[in-house]
């Protein structure tokens, strides 16, 4: 499994080197929305600015290294006929989109950090402050985030092999995200109603929840609760995505050809 | 190697009549109709055969053969290939053969052939004597060396097959399917790859299923041939048998010095008069006797006979209800 792995991830760094500028336009076109976001909320609440900045930098690390594009993949090649070609080959189609995405995330990784660093250079409300098992925790938390959002994306996109162009469906779950996982607004700024369904839905876990590792936000007794509805959402996603697995698997038409 | 009894497959299809009113009517009440695209297809395909699938379009060749490579499920009937049940996708089983559409490409698109190779080198466990050379021996037969190492969507679409060919026979499957793998190519590419099917076939006992549209590839592969149209399979057997069967005739081309004026019908059918050449219908047994009786009593200048071209014999075999 470690050589198909090594493979399939060279494949996709070649391939991804082959797209360079859709890449970079990828990249920095993920980053405006939580920028523009940022500096309207600093504009409403200047004495705050400082806590909004360290937010929305944060936001866009763990946006993009928790962002799953699966579902267009998917519904691309499931629609046009492409799928089959990974289906007919020995191993499991989604260590494709794994692999692909460990090589965009790394690659973003690579960008972020040292951006990342050198405004903390700049700005002292760049800088976190987190002791060495937080930062632990926060990785911990990220990739539990990325592997959610790259579940229920998968699971999406295997919709596929009944509906087409099933990218819309997976379009309305992104407009609740925008609000629950907090890329429009800290958690903490919503209604108390709100908040308490976004503790117990997914996609807190997406985003918000690891950069309130970060800022400090949550307490140890959050955190373990945390993990523990996180834990239990990526057992229920992985549920569905096998279900809709084998169900599509009898529905597929393989079209084309 | 190949056992298919009893296979049906039929698909639910949305159905909806053209124009806007119905567009809006569709959304809220969807008609469907059943299709059944594969009826009651039985066959056998022993160990190192070349069979050819016939049929127009829409016939069922190719359900059949994404129900033989595991990529639909049969809505009833038995499916095996080596011993396997094809749907059930089971790894050894998907290393043991190969698809090749003439109309999808397996490889990568934005980087060269090589990289998908080394990517199905991986994936099909192969060790690197064996890879490297199954990958000299392809390279050499089928001309690769100049394109591995350029990107797939740059390559002609001759260029694309042969990498497309390599690409399915890396891993030495032993049951290949081909669907249409000339289609698009231009005549002399098409003999290359024909070539490189007939000597593959005869150097690894490699078992062959190809549809194609064109029947110099099915002269030219295949011994045995299955017609299906409308889901159903009309003829199983050999080419030869079938021409006789649906064309029991030669056909007698003659060209004259001068063209006599002579009331042919004494002869044979005549399919085709002009400047100074005759074609005849001639049945089988009478070939001889009656080219014998044309050189005789006519100044022929040259004389051919040939079965009937294998277009018409198939065409009409389409037409039949049963074979």
């Amino acid at each position: 499994m470690i050589r198909k792995y090594i493979a399939l991830l060279r494949m996709k760094y070649i391939e991804m080197l082959a797209y360079r500028l859709a890449t970079f336009v990828w990249m920095t076109g993920a980053i405006t929305q939580p920028l523009i976001t940022m500096f309207v909320w600093m504009n409403i609440h200047p004495e705050e600015s400082e806590s909004f900045l360290f937010y929305f930098i944060a936001v866009i690390f763990v946006e993009r290294m928790t962002s799953a594009w699966d579902v267009w993949e998917l519904d691309r090649e499931i629609r046009e006929g492409t799928f089959s070609n990974l289906l007919l080959r020995p191993l499991h189609p989604i260590h494709w989109a794994i692999a692909e995405n460990i090589v965009y995330k790394w690659l973003f990784l690579v960008i972020l950090v040292p951006v990342w660093s050198a405004g903390a250079v700049f700005w002292p409300a760049l800088r976190p402050h987190m002791t060495g098992s937080r930062i632990g925790w926060f990785l911990a938390a990220v990739v539990l985030g990325a592997a959610l959002r790259f579940l229920l994306s998968y699971s999406c996109g295997l919709l596929a092999f009944w509906v087409t162009k099933v990218a819309a469906v997976y379009g309305v779950i992104d407009v609740i995200s925008l609000f629950l996982s907090g890329r429009i607004a800290p958690l903490e700024m919503l209604p108390p109603q709100l908040r308490e369904w976004s503790e117990w839905l997914p996609f807190r876990y997406m985003i918000s929840f690891p950069i309130e590792i970060a800022t400090g936000a949550a307490n140890r007794g959050e955190l373990v609760r945390g993990f523990a509805i996180a834990a239990g959402w990526l057992l229920v996603l992985s549920a569905v995505l096998q279900w809709l697995w084998r169900a599509g698997m009898k529905k597929n038409q393989a079209v084309g050809g | 190697m190949i056992r298919v009894s009893h296979l049906y497959k039929t698909f639910r299809v949305h159905r909806r009549e053209a124009g806007w009113l119905e567009a809006v009517r569709s959304l809220w009440h969807r008609d469907y109709r059943v299709v059944e695209a594969v009826k009651d297809v039985s066959f056998t395909i022993e160990k190192g055969e070349i069979v050819g699938f016939l049929g127009p379009n829409g016939a069922g060749k190719t359900t059949t053969m994404k129900m033989l490579a595991g990529l639909l499920h049969p809505t009833s009937g038995e499916i095996t290939v080596g011993g396997f049940v094809p749907f059930e996708q089971k790894p050894e089983f998907k290393k043991m053969m190969s698809l090749v559409m003439g109309q999808k490409s397996q490889l990568i698109w934005d980087i060269p052939p090589m990289e998908t190779f080394l990517v199905n080198k991986a994936i099909y466990d192969m060790d690197n004597r064996a890879f490297n050379q199954t990958l000299e021996e392809l390279t050499e037969l089928l001309d690769l060396a100049p394109l591995l190492d350029k990107p797939t969507r740059s390559l002609s679409l001759g260029q694309r097959m042969r990498c497309e060919l390599a690409a399915a026979l890396l891993h030495r499957p032993r049951v290949l399917f081909l669907d249409e793998p000339t289609i698009g190519l231009d005549v002399h590419t098409q003999e290359n790859v024909r070539r490189f099917i007939v000597d593959y076939n005869r150097e690894h006992e490699t078992t062959i299923l190809l549809t194609s549209h064109y029947m110099g590839d099915v002269a030219a592969l295949c011994d045995r041939v299955m017609i299906i149209n409308y889901g159903r399979l009309l003829y199983d057997g050999e080419l030869s048998v079938l021409t006789e069967k649906i064309a029991p005739y030669k056909r007698l081309e003659v060209r004259f010095s001068r063209l006599p004026n002579v009331n042919w019908s004494g002869y044979g059918e005549v399919a085709e008069v002009e400047e100074g050449t005759v074609v005849l219908r001639v049945a089988r047994e009478t070939a001889a006797e009656t080219a014998a009786r044309l050189l005789e009593q006519f100044d022929v200048r040259d004389i051919n006979i040939e079965d009937p071209p294998l277009e018409e014999v198939i065409t009409r075999a389409f037409q039949e209800e049963h074979v």
